[in-house]
């Protein structure tokens, strides 16, 4: 079925099976590698993507459920200031290891920090729910509290 | 002291890994790809009669059965030497021995298509057996073998009482030490089955080219492995087989074998002449390996005074349906034994045994952390039985600096040469308040509280003087291009610690060049000398070894030009190069005169004037195999109405001799306390009587921590001992294991100072924690 | 021959027809016509799960998200409607839920992770009827009203005759839940307490989840409803417990007899995620603390 929404600010017109899912449609139609398959069921966040701006997992949507709607990913928010600002944290931070849930995470840390959800440190674990496996989390919760904090101010 | 080496520095692969554009191997993609998918034995222990591909076979798809393929037995792992493989891996079988044991393969242009001719292949069994899930009732006398007979290097075995291999070891007399001990404890250990639960599912591509060449990209800690078991299987020369070196998502361990799904699509592949891409679902990798299960019978025995006597260890392995390591492994897991602490007298009697389970594979630390859990328990236990201090204890019978180490196993021995112990123990006692702890029975109420010690360590790599069954060397290409950069070409994988960064800031300080102008080139195995594997915290202590050797190389040849250019006569030897911070580039000059050229204007000139291309080629072997040591001081609160508990502070202390990467060391300890914290609450893969996985392997079961699990990172301290290894890349030894090793103990020594309960079966669920409390009458 | 059966690597989505509906009565149409052949998606976390390890075998799906007539809080002082397509996050979110139904808000925020709050609707998360749905101890001792409606008309169904066993309810095949109706009775006044027990500390499916509101006067329980999640094969009301408490002087030995009779209440099953002894007393426990809380004039 034909599917219409918007990537990264430009507009997609598909058509595809009704029981594709937007990861798929993502990383084999459009090439849009930076969304991970982790697992596929909704349960580790790598496939996170920005639809109207929150979080979500694109392993959990079929692309039908996107129509009308708008969908980011990391390769969208190159330009913006506050993604520079995390990017730039995480690097300094050493928040990076193996990378694989890094664009996944960084998405999330973005939507919350936009929405003033990063009130403290608890409020970082109660949002990025995303499983990491390298870091332990420490310099992934410095990196974003640095800037949400910051921002805040 | 030094320009890069220790200074915090950018990453890299950030950007890329930040922007997205990095690519694993599920990312990669080529013209005319097909998509393979593997058809899982539903049955844990089953024989085959017959398979009917036909209906695949009429929706056009290249099918695999295992007729299709040579049927010589492998194992996926080749670092151990020929002699001591254990081989009884199919790429496809008829007979499988586990649920998910790969019996056909399929490739299509879809990943859908290739499912549903997956889903019409029928299966007609001869028989089917009740599985073995326990390596008990594995060994009984009568118990149907799950493998008859297997290869051992060039000869085929019998297989007794399905035990894979045996190892046992005697030194001195134990029976006499425990006979002369003030005390003797013994206890059993358990753990469960951990899965490495890395965030990339494991992948592989395989290319047809021109002239009967295939190009891999797979998921993996070793390329040259991959290849060679790839030749070896299909007898292909190594020369028509390319694998390339990509980024992996996280590995311990995972991928130090070649995967099952390699040589499945290097088959397809050369069944359809077509590239075939296999990418595993999460509940596929969980099906494909996951970690061993330890049974430990420990005995100790030691004086009054707290000299330890003597000590017997009996280790039981359940290995699962295959081989991957479990012989070395039992090397190691004796190695790691005897190292802890001096126990004079030892026997050790070891079995590894075949379950009708995933096959099991090395995870982070390959026993140590089980061992080290197991042994800093018994310690703790000693401590408080001969009312010494246990951090007394340990210093007194640790195997420290000048002492014989064992590292991974009887045939890797070396001598301590870097030894931070006391120092970490030191600095880290008066960071938690190691005073100020109170015995278990002063503690009450619902919320307690404890603090508990371990201490522990990893080998740097497998090297030695003498060469055994391991196989362990690396090697590196290093050249100077026309600018005055440089080209640097390693095997070596980085699974996300940050190991190829170390080696780039070796060049730099040996060369004088920033790392910006120092580039990790795209490797592969026809442009790389030989790696065994980045595996067993090798990267840096030996990989980085080989990087300065290079850099050495480089530089004495960079000198020889120099001369040439300089005109008057001046020694080679007299040149010094180093980062000149204005120019923001390496100079080479004379101390004493006035003689001063850019490194990159020697390069000009060299090019220019036919003189050639400076480079070095490195083959290196460790001669040694140090110790970096681990100290653990944790403080958790358990909530003894629930069970649950959280970690209130970490000190996390780490001998690397000289840091090379500050901020990846404290990642290390990070990710590994977090692993640890897993290992102990959490982590186990749960069989169903039929052999299935419970909870169909999805990961809604198997919990890995969460940010929330951790502590705040006020509350993670990160210490360091200021050692030097002789023997290291300017000073410097691994860590990825270390940072884990003795965590587990630490915590679970925690636990005990708040409820005064001990756990010898891991996890240590909310459930034991509650019923033992409820036993104990603490609760009602 | 056997059948090979696609063990634990089920990926593939079945063939579906995808329905769009733009208007509550366009889906009801479309309802009333498939029936059984159709389930209703509205966020997807459990569903689309639910197919890739085909859990249901379905033809077709009808796709609600588009009717935005449903995704609504209003306060209407006697009583709060919920619309279906709230997001477990807008509920969070929400200062209206914040005060009149705080147990409800403390369940939305401990709920999975943020990416699936976000997707997550709480009509969802009732029709999906699993044993345990956060949002039902909340909603259970609010004793809400579920509105359905389907060609035939509106129904209301209390919550606490909803759910009829694991994820099994007592809607129609034809009918759409369309809200949720919390009563707030601010006379007398009701203390709330809500608690999630999972394996971890977040991100978690509970292994026991308790809902508790109580009007305490005069030191007796005037009145008190107490609900469970994970503890039985439906969300359910410990009506032993609070058969026991109402009307009683508040003390500490009267919470301690009255926790005794939940044994009678629920009937927790083990499995990979805790065992049912430890479900039990663990639940006690929690239980116990929350009334002593409750009683002391704190929430949880």
């Amino acid at each position: 079925m034909l599917v219409r929404f918007r990537l990264n600010g430009r507009d997609i017109e598909l058509d595809v099976p009704s029981n594709e899912t937007l990861i798929d449609t993502l990383r084999l139609r459009l090439k849009v590698k930076s969304v991970k398959r982790g697992c596929e069921r909704g349960e580790c966040g790598s496939c996170t993507i920005l639809l109207d701006g929150r979080p979500v997992t694109s392993c959990m949507l079929l692309t039908p459920q996107v129509n009308g709607r708008d969908v980011v990913t990391v390769e969208g928010l190159e330009g913006d200031p506050l993604f520079n600002q995390l990017v730039k944290s995480f690097i300094d931070n050493g928040a990076v290891q193996c990378g694989f849930c890094t664009p996944g995470i960084l998405l999330t840390a973005w939507a919350a920090i936009r929405e003033n959800r990063f009130r403290s440190m608890d409020d970082v674990a109660r949002y990025l729910g995303n499983l990491c496996r390298c870091t332990g989390y420490i310099k992934i919760a410095k990196a974003v509290w640095n800037v949400a904090s910051g921002v805040r101010k | 002291m030094y320009s890069f080496i220790g200074k915090r520095s950018i990453r890299k692969d950030a950007l890329p890994k930040t922007s997205g554009t990095i690519k694993f191997v599920n990312d990669l993609e080529a013209p005319g790809m097909l998509i393979g998918r593997i058809l899982r034995s539903p049955y844990a222990f089953a024989d085959i009669r017959r398979i009917d591909a036909s209906e695949a076979e009429r929706l056009g798809v290249v099918v695999l059965t295992p007729d299709d393929i040579p049927q010589k037995p492998f194992n996926p792992r080749l670092v151990s030497i020929h002699e001591v493989t254990y081989k009884d891996t199919y790429v496809l079988t008829k007979k499988p021995r586990y649920v998910g044991d790969a019996i056909a393969a399929v490739a299509a242009p879809s990943e859908e298509l290739a499912q549903r001719a997956i889903e019409s292949i029928r299966i007609e069994y001869e028989r089917i057996y009740e599985p073995i899930l326990d390596p008990f009732k594995a060994m009984e006398p009568g118990a149907p073998l799950i493998h008859e007979r297997i290869m051992k290097g060039s000869e085929w075995v019998n297989v007794e009482r399905n035990m894979a291999a045996t190892l046992n070891y005697v030194e001195g007399d134990v029976d006499k030490a425990f006979r002369e001990s003030d005390i003797v404890i013994e206890r059993r250990f358990k753990t469960g089955k951990r899965y490495h639960m890395q965030l990339e599912p494991k992948s592989v591509l395989c290319i047809p080219e021109p002239g009967g060449k295939l190009t891999i990209y797979a998921t993996t800690q070793t390329i040259h492995n991959t290849r060679i078991l790839v030749s070896q299987i299909f007898d292909i020369p190594l020369s028509k087989v390319n694998v390339v070196k990509v980024p992996i998502g996280g590995s311990f361990g995972s991928s130090i074998q070649v995967n099952y799904l390699v040589p499945i699509a290097v088959a397809l592949c050369l069944k359809s002449g077509k590239p075939v891409k296999i990418s595993y679902t999460r509940e596929e990798d969980i099906l494909d390996h996951s970690n061993f299960v330890f049974h430990f019978r420990m005995k100790i025995g030691a004086r009054r005074d707290g000299v330890l006597m003597g000590a017997e260890f009996e280790n039981i392995l359940d290995v699962g349906a295959h081989q991957v390591q479990p012989y070395p492994l039992l090397g190691t897991s004796l190695g790691w034994f005897v190292s802890m602490y001096k126990w004079r007298n030892i026997r050790y009697i070891s079995k590894a045994v075949y379950t009708n389970k995933v096959p099991a594979c090395a995870l982070r630390g390959y026993g140590a952390p089980e061992v080290q859990w197991a042994v800093e328990t018994m310690m703790d236990e000693l401590a408080e039985e001969l009312k010494i201090d246990p951090i007394e204890l340990r210093l007194k019978n640790y195997v420290g600096r000048g002492e014989i180490f064992w590292g991974q196993g009887p045939t890797v021995k070396s001598v301590i040469k870097s030894d931070g112990v006391p120092e970490l123990l030191e600095k880290g006692r008066k960071l938690i308040g190691w005073e100020k702890r109170s015995h278990p029975s002063r503690k009450k109420g619902r919320y307690r509280r404890g603090i508990g010690l371990a201490r522990g360590f990893h080998t740097s790599g497998a090297g030695g003087p003498i060469s055994g069954e391991v196989i362990d060397y690396t090697g590196c290409i290093l050249k100077l291009n026309e600018d005055g950069t440089l080209d640097y070409i390693t095997a070596l994988q980085d699974h996300g610690g940050g190991t190829l960064d170390a080696h780039v800031k070796i060049i730099s300080e040996v060369l004088g060049v920033p790392p910006e102008l120092v580039n990790l080139a795209t490797a592969s195995t026809e442009n790389t000398p030989y790696d065994v594997c980045t595996h067993a915290s090798r990267g840096t202590y030996a990989g980085g070894e080989a990087a300065r050797r290079a850099a050495e190389i480089v530089r004495s040849k960079i000198f020889e030009y120099a001369a040439r250019i300089v005109g008057r006569v001046v020694n080679p030897e007299a040149f010094k190069i180093k980062y000149d911070e204005e120019l923001k580039q390496a100079i080479v000059y004379v101390e004493g005169t006035d003689i001063k050229i850019p490194l990159s204007e020697i390069a000009r000139i060299a090019w220019q004037k036919n003189w050639g291309t400076i480079g070095a080629f490195v083959s290196y072997r460790a001669t040694s195999a140090p110790p970096s040591f681990t100290v653990y001081f944790v403080e958790v609160e358990v909530d003894t109405w629930t069970g649950k508990v959280r970690p209130i502070r970490v000190i996390a202390g780490a001998d690397v001799g000289t840091l090379v990467n500050p901020d990846m060391v404290e990642g290390q300890l990070h990710g590994g306390f977090a692993m640890a914290w897993g290992m102990t609450f959490t982590e186990n893969t749960v069989y169903e009587e039929n052999g299935e996985l419970a909870g169909r392997g999805l990961i809604t079961d198997y919990k890995i921590p969460t940010i929330t699990d951790m502590p705040t990172p006020e509350d993670f301290i990160v210490i360091t001992a200021d050692t030097y290894e002789p023997t290291g890349p300017f000073g410097a030894k691994g860590l990825g294991e270390a940072a884990m090793n003795p965590a587990v103990g630490a915590i679970a020594n925690a636990i005990y100072n708040a409820i005064g309960v001990r756990f010898y079966e891991l996890p240590i669920t909310p459930d034991k924690i509650v019923k033992a409390l409820r036993e104990r009458g603490e609760i009602p | 021959m056997v059948d090979y059966e696609v063990v634990a690597v089920f990926y593939r989505l079945p063939e579906i027809r995808y329905y769009r509906p733009s208007t509550l009565d366009e889906a009801l149409k479309l309802l009333g016509e498939l029936s059984e052949k159709a389930r209703i998606l509205a966020g997807g976390t459990d569903l689309v799960l639910d197919l890739k390890i085909k859990r249901y075998n379905v033809s077709d799906l009808i796709d609600i998200s588009k009717l935005n007539e449903l995704r609504y809080i209003i306060d209407e002082g006697d009583r709060i409607r919920i619309g279906a397509l709230t997001s477990i996050q807008e509920i969070a979110d929400s200062s209206v839920i914040a005060e009149k139904a705080p147990s409800l808000k403390k369940a939305a925020d401990e709920f999975a992770y943020w990416q699936i709050r976000n997707m997550a609707t709480i009509g969802g998360n009732l029709c999906n009827a699993s044993p345990a749905a956060d949002t039902a101890p909340p909603l259970l001792v609010h004793e809400a009203l579920v509105k359905t409606a389907s060609i035939e008309g509106e129904r209301i169904i209390p919550i606490t005759e909803f759910f009829k066993g694991p994820r099994q309810t007592a809607l129609k095949p034809s009918e759409i839940l369309v809200e949720v109706a919390i009563p707030s009775k601010p006379q007398p006044p009701w203390r709330h307490a809500y608690y999630k027990l999972g394996r971890r500390r977040g991100h978690e499916i509970s292994v026991t989840s308790i809902a508790i509101a109580a009007s305490i006067d005069a030191g007796v329980f005037q009145d008190i409803r107490i609900a469970l999640g994970s503890m039985a094969p439906t969300p359910v009301r410990a009506r032993s417990v609070e058969v026991f408490l109402k009307g009683r002087k508040v003390s500490e030995s009267v919470i301690e007899e009255a926790v005794e009779k939940l044994s009678s209440d629920v009937k927790p099953i083990s499995d990979v995620r805790a065992s049912a002894e430890y479900r039990l007393h663990v639940s006690k426990a929690l239980l116990k603390d929350m009334l002593l809380k409750l009683v002391k004039g704190g929430g949880e």
